[in-house]
């Protein structure tokens, strides 16, 4: 059965065939006069108590018509929708609202009273300030638009929703200021969005691949942030985003490359500090991905490029360790890996004592038995602290950092040389919505490096960046 | 596939601070060893020959027709492809000096000991890579590469100039006539940018005054050699001719490097850098010449590149024991091919590309 | 269809297979790699003439191991020897199986009779080796170069890091010791002069401690006898070969002609005074008529009174009697140095360079005055600090 049937005992069981679950429950009831209801809800995510309040106590003294527009008149719950078709209103049941079948009527009502379980908007931790807003997304995606047009109280702001998820239904809500937006952005995010078939979104990240114009690529493609501020600064900034029901993480598209080294609190502080930060994540990076790998090319094939009491220093340190440079390094360089995978997976006491047992026991155990040298437990230790300086960039630079690793191993200087080469070829090639990753540096864009690795005073960004192709081009007079 | 264009910025970005990377390795002591003191006239011919020569490409570019375009309409594309793959066959030779060049400063700059044959291999890999980029993301290349090439080139120059004598370069005239022409004419192998130019007539807009533009780049590309070759003949003087690789070495006697260690290296290393990319670049341009030649495809572009890099390694490979020899041939037999190519592709499509445009005049009288 | 999906494939395949080559080069990684335990650092090398060509005694560090408690650099020192230098290298490869590196070289000490026998048939190779640094500080050292670096440094465990701090800038501003490194050093024989200098260094006995210090494993050490080194002198260079030893005074001249002074020590009859500033230079007539040329050399230093007397305690003010005294001894200095430089054929001060870079057709024509008959004039003006 495709539609509701004027027969209640019909519809009512072919809607129980529809969504055979346990937890969908029916209440069958009767109104003043007499007259037969089904009320049709899922259990835990129906607020029953306002179904109570708005729906059922009106009824239950209810004797007037019972037409659909008159029944919905009558109850006093703000949100309701009538619907024919059996799929649309199993999918409300679904979603959290009950849905209300009665006899005589080939028609259903769809009533809002849906009561997700939501977390408290708290700060993220992937995004702690010590300036600046501390709310962070949550998994709702209703409360997330709603602190988004808390910051953003303008006509401009559209929000459209959208179902992606073939079984999981999930709700995404496409957001963007009109006339501030590119031309054809939205609808272009719109597009790519609708072409997803997929079973089920359980996160943001699985759109993020998605909206990606090179989806196997290693770089990241969209921007992410978990922060409402920063998501409506980037809106401002002409970017399409996208809240995905179910995940804290919003996506914001076309991505820069330069976001991720740029900070929130970056604009709440003095330009000069802001600047400086922005430079020391760029180095701390670069530390990161560079440290390990000429530690061993200055081992195995240029001597020079230490000097050359630090180079005895760590002569001297590796004489008795059985392992070559380059399996030693990659040996402590993969034991950090295990020891950062397994103390985020593990709750967070164990965690504490696997740091413990990680940091102490095994690091200094293996320097005493000689496994390892100590030099190259400082090297990964500056490395995996360098790393965190630029946290979204975390997944793709320990990737690269390895990768740089091997080749520094196997070619030794002129291998690192070639492999920036390649990584820089790769990164000026790669596109995002006709927007290149690594603008404004390539193409060079002399405008937008206003506010790119150096962060000019906030009187001075007086135009979006040109990057994005706003066409609204002036924020500031 | 649809050609992917440049940015006219990009052009005068390479002009001005990626072409003169390719010429700090082996030239400057070539000089030395035929100019001596007098190691500045001879470049400021050539830089000023090739001036004119880009000034003629950038003209050449004002129609936004490529090189392929513009000879199928003037001799027909039969002729206009076998020209193509001439031109493409030259600049596969031009790739021979930067390439012998990449090879020895691989061995001298980031080994301590002679490495084996296969440090340099990877180098063809990355440029096959590089060759089937499209244009955009070379132009890109150019927008970080240059500011790169600056700062390494500066830091270079600021930590050498200390120790240089420039009295060195006194007297002027000191080497001869002979010196200076025989300086100039071995010198050619190094100066074929207008000709790396004329692949990518056509693909970036033109406007008004790009010609002049171009020029002054490079004359400003050109000024910066100089100053670059007045210092390592400051440094070096009378032992000049045995510093092969003088821009890896000339930084080192400042004085700050005793207590700190090497930090010349990063200038260094962020000039190897630029020269890596621009040792690929005579390929990059034979391999967009016979695809542009031969249609735009994907494939076809992956596959011109693996096979031209292929090959040079094989070439390579087999000259392995005979780099000076190779070296000698091309600079001191084979130089005139440069000049001759060069001024006479640019000058010839200028030529036709006149009379053409004379004659669509005459034909809408 | 499937040519198109194999075409679609292909990087992805293609990056599959360049991971696999860098994994399996990483892990068999021995195509004649030369890591840091394998590598011999050289830290100084002295060579010395033999009758059969050459002795290389080449320093080398060696790592300390994981105690780092007692600090310091430990050396030790191997001979080679061969018909050249590079003989010389193999045999300590051959003998010890460590690869000489040396990129690290800072110090090239040569034996009085390499030196006079001709310098650059010992030097050549290091100045042509790509891997060895031009930038290498030269000495000359009386007697053998490898007992020079063998001995035990009362200052420091290694005898080479005692020898550069003999050499370093503070040691040049006190005017006692001109240094040259290999690329000065080249530049000049190489060039139209044909001249050079280095460094003479002697070796002073002291009594040290009876055990040694420093943890070195020199041999010497062992005995007990530390010595510490001297390179006040100076030895000239003509044509490549040692030709003549500027003596304490006279390398203190030449380093107050160069202006390198800046608080060293100025004799002035019985007192001494204190250079607080110092120029010095060089001027070169030439009269292509009469075919004659004259060097005028000048030297004017402000000076302070090393010791004062109780009623000048304040101001340190030299006196005019002072200065003058002072004068007169410079005076003397020059000119010995100039006689000195005359008598070893040694152009210390570049005049045929210069000859050259002024004029060609001159330096033709002059170029073969012998030193002795260049006329002098020089300037000396000492003043106390107005």
């Amino acid at each position: 059965m495709k539609y509701v049937h004027a027969d209640l005992k019909a519809s009512a069981e072919a809607f129980k065939r529809l969504l055979p679950a346990e937890d969908i429950l029916q209440f069958p009831f009767s109104d003043g006069a007499g007259r037969k209801y089904v009320c049709f809800f899922a259990d835990a995510i129906t607020d029953k108590d306002l179904l109570g309040e708005q729906v059922l106590r009106p009824l239950f003294t209810y004797r007037g018509e019972t037409a659909a527009k008159a029944l919905a008149a009558h109850i006093t719950a703000p949100e309701v929708r009538r619907s024919r078709e059996m799929k649309t209103l199993a999918e409300e049941v679904l979603a959290g609202n009950p849905v209300l079948l009665w006899e005589g009527m080939d028609e259903g009502l769809c009533v809002g009273t849906k009561k997700v379980p939501v977390r408290a908007v708290a700060e993220p931790p992937t995004d702690v300030a010590i300036k600046g807003p501390r709310e962070g997304f949550v998994e709702d995606v209703k409360t997330n638009t709603a602190l988004v047009r808390k910051r953003l109280k303008t006509g401009e702001l559209k929000i459209e929703f959208l179902t992606v998820g073939r079984r999981s239904k999930t709700s995404v809500a496409l957001c963007y200021l009109e006339g501030t937006s590119p031309a054809g952005a939205a609808e272009a995010v719109r597009e790519k969005l609708s072409a997803i078939e997929i079973d089920c979104v359980p996160d943001a990240s699985y759109l993020a691949r998605f909206l990606s114009d090179r989806p196997y690529s290693l770089v990241k493609q969209v921007g992410t942030t978990e922060k409402p501020d920063i998501f409506c600064a980037k809106l401002a900034e002409g970017r399409v985003g996208v809240l995905t029901d179910g995940s804290p993480i919003a996506l914001t598209t076309p991505y820069l490359l330069i976001e991720d080294f740029q900070s929130g609190e970056d604009y709440f502080v003095p330009a000069a500090r802001a600047t400086f930060t922005r430079f020391l994540r760029l180095f701390a990076l670069l530390i990161a991905i560079y440290l390990p790998a000429f530690y061993i090319a200055s081992q195995l094939f240029k001597l020079q490029l230490l000097p050359v009491k630090l180079l005895l220093t760590i002569a001297g340190s590796i004489q008795d360790v059985p392992l070559s440079p380059s399996l030693e390094m990659l040996l402590v360089l993969l034991l950090l890996e295990i020891l950062n995978e397994a103390s985020i997976r593990m709750p967070k006491y164990v965690g504490m004592a696997l740091s413990v047992v990680g940091a102490l026991v095994l690091g200094e155990t293996a320097v005493s038995a000689g496994f390892v040298s100590t030099p190259a437990i400082i090297i990964i230790a500056f490395s995996g602290i360098g790393l965190y300086a630029v946290p979204n960039l975390i997944e793709e630079t320990s990737v690269v950092r390895l990768a740089m690793l091997l080749v520094a191993g196997s070619i030794g200087t002129y291998g690192i040389v070639l492999f920036s080469g390649l990584i820089l070829a790769y990164l000026v090639s790669t596109e995002n919505f006709g927007i290149p990753l690594a603008a404004p540096f390539a193409p060079l864009v002399g405008r937008d490096l206003k506010d790119a690795l150096a962060k000019f005073h906030l009187m001075s960004l007086k135009h979006r960046p040109v990057s994005l192709g706003s066409p609204n081009k002036r924020r500031q007079k | 596939m649809t050609a992917s264009r440049l940015n006219a910025r990009q052009i005068l970005f390479f002009l001005a601070a990626v072409a003169p990377a390719g010429k700090l390795v082996l030239l400057p002591s070539l000089l030395a060893a035929q100019a001596k003191n007098d190691l500045l006239f001879p470049i400021l011919l050539q830089v000023c020959v090739q001036a004119a020569l880009v000034f003629a490409v950038l003209l050449l570019a004002r129609r936004e027709r490529t090189v392929y375009a513009l000879l199928a309409d003037m001799v027909g594309s039969i002729c206009a492809k076998a020209l193509c793959i001439l031109f493409a066959a030259f600049l596969l030779f031009a790739a021979f000096v930067p390439l012998i060049e990449q090879k020895l400063l691989v061995q001298s700059l980031f080994y301590d000991t002679l490495p084996s044959y296969v440090a340099f291999a990877p180098f063809f890999l990355f440029s096959a890579y590089l060759c089937a980029k499209p244009l955009n993301a070379l132009g890109r290349m150019w927008d970080v590469l240059a500011p790169l090439f600056c700062i390494g080139l500066f830091g270079i120059l600021l930590l050498s100039a200390g120790s240089a004598d420039f009295g060195a370069l006194a007297p002027a005239g000191g080497a001869g006539a002979g010196g200076f022409l025989r300086g100039s004419a071995y010198s050619s192998s190094w100066f074929f940018d207008a000709a790396l130019l004329l692949p990518l007539v056509g693909k970036f807009p033109y406007r008004k005054g790009l010609a002049w533009k171009g020029m002054l780049c490079y004359l400003a590309g050109g000024g910066a050699l100089l100053l670059f070759l007045a210092v390592y003949f400051g440094v070096f003087s009378d032992i000049a001719v045995t510093q092969l690789f003088a821009f890896a070495h000339m930084s080192k006697y400042f004085s700050g490097i005793t207590a700190m260690g090497r930090i010349d290296y990063l200038f260094i290393f962020a000039v190897a850098f630029v020269m890596t990319f621009y040792a690929a670049m005579p390929i990059h341009a034979a391999a967009e010449t016979v695809s542009e030649a031969f249609g735009r495809r994907k494939p076809l572009a992956a596959l011109l590149s693996l096979g031209m890099n292929a090959a040079l390694f094989a070439l390579l490979f087999a000259l392995n024991f005979a780099p000076s020899a190779t070296i000698a041939a091309i600079t001191e037999r084979a130089f005139w091919v440069f000049p001759a190519v060069g001024a006479g592709a640019a000058g010839l499509l200028l030529l036709l590309d006149g009379v053409q445009a004379l004659q669509r005049r005459r034909h809408a009288d | 269809m499937r040519t198109k999906h194999w075409l679609k494939t292909l990087p992805a395949k293609l990056w599959i297979a360049l991971a696999a080559l860098v994994a399996f080069t990483f892990f068999s990684n021995d195509f004649g790699l030369v890591d840091i335990q394998k590598t011999a650092i050289i830290l100084a090398a002295g060579v010395d003439r033999t009758e059969e060509g050459f002795e290389l005694t080449a320093q080398i560090a060696v790592p300390k191991g994981s105690d780092r408690t007692t600090g310091g650099t430990s050396s030790v020192e191997i001979e080679g020897r061969g018909a050249t230098v590079a003989d010389c290298l193999a045999a300590i490869y051959a003998q010890t199986g460590w690869v000489p590196k040396l990129v690290f070289c800072d110090l090239i000490l040569l034996g009085e009779e390499a030196a006079r026998s001709g310098a650059l048939d010992a030097l050549d190779f290091f100045l042509r080796n790509e891997y060895s640094p031009d930038s290498c500080l030269l000495a000359v050292c009386e007697g053998s170069a490898g007992e020079t670096l063998k001995a035990a440094s009362a200052i420091d465990d290694a005898s080479s890091l005692a020898l550069e701090k003999l050499f370093s800038d503070a040691a040049k501003r006190s005017g006692r010791v001109m240094t040259a490194t290999m690329r000065e050093f080249a530049i000049g024989h190489y060039g139209a002069s044909a001249s050079g200098y280095m460094p003479y260094v002697r070796m002073i006995a002291q009594k040290g401690p009876e055990e040694g210090a420093g943890g070195g494993q020199n041999t010497a050490a062992e005995e007990g006898e530390e010595k510490l080194f001297s390179a006040e002198q100076t030895a000239l260079f003509s044509a490549g070969r040692m030709t003549g030893i500027l003596t304490e005074e006279e390398t203190a001249a030449f380093s107050l002609l160069k202006g390198n002074v800046y608080g060293g020590a100025l004799p002035a009859g019985d007192a001494t005074l204190a250079v607080l500033k110092n120029s010095g230079g060089v001027s070169l007539q030439a009269e292509t008529l009469t075919a004659k040329l004259s060097i005028g050399l000048k030297v004017r230093i402000a000076a302070r009174a090393a010791a004062s007397s109780p009623e000048n305690v304040a101001t340190n003010r030299v006196t005019q009697a002072e200065c003058l005294a002072a004068e007169q001894a410079l005076e003397k200095a020059v000119r010995s140095l100039w006689a000195r430089c005359a008598e070893a054929e040694c152009d210390l001060f570049f005049l045929r360079r210069t000859l050259w870079r002024r004029s060609p057709e001159k330096y033709a024509a002059l170029k073969d005055t012998p030193l002795s008959e260049i006329a002098l004039s020089t300037e000396i003006s000492v003043e106390g600090l107005r």
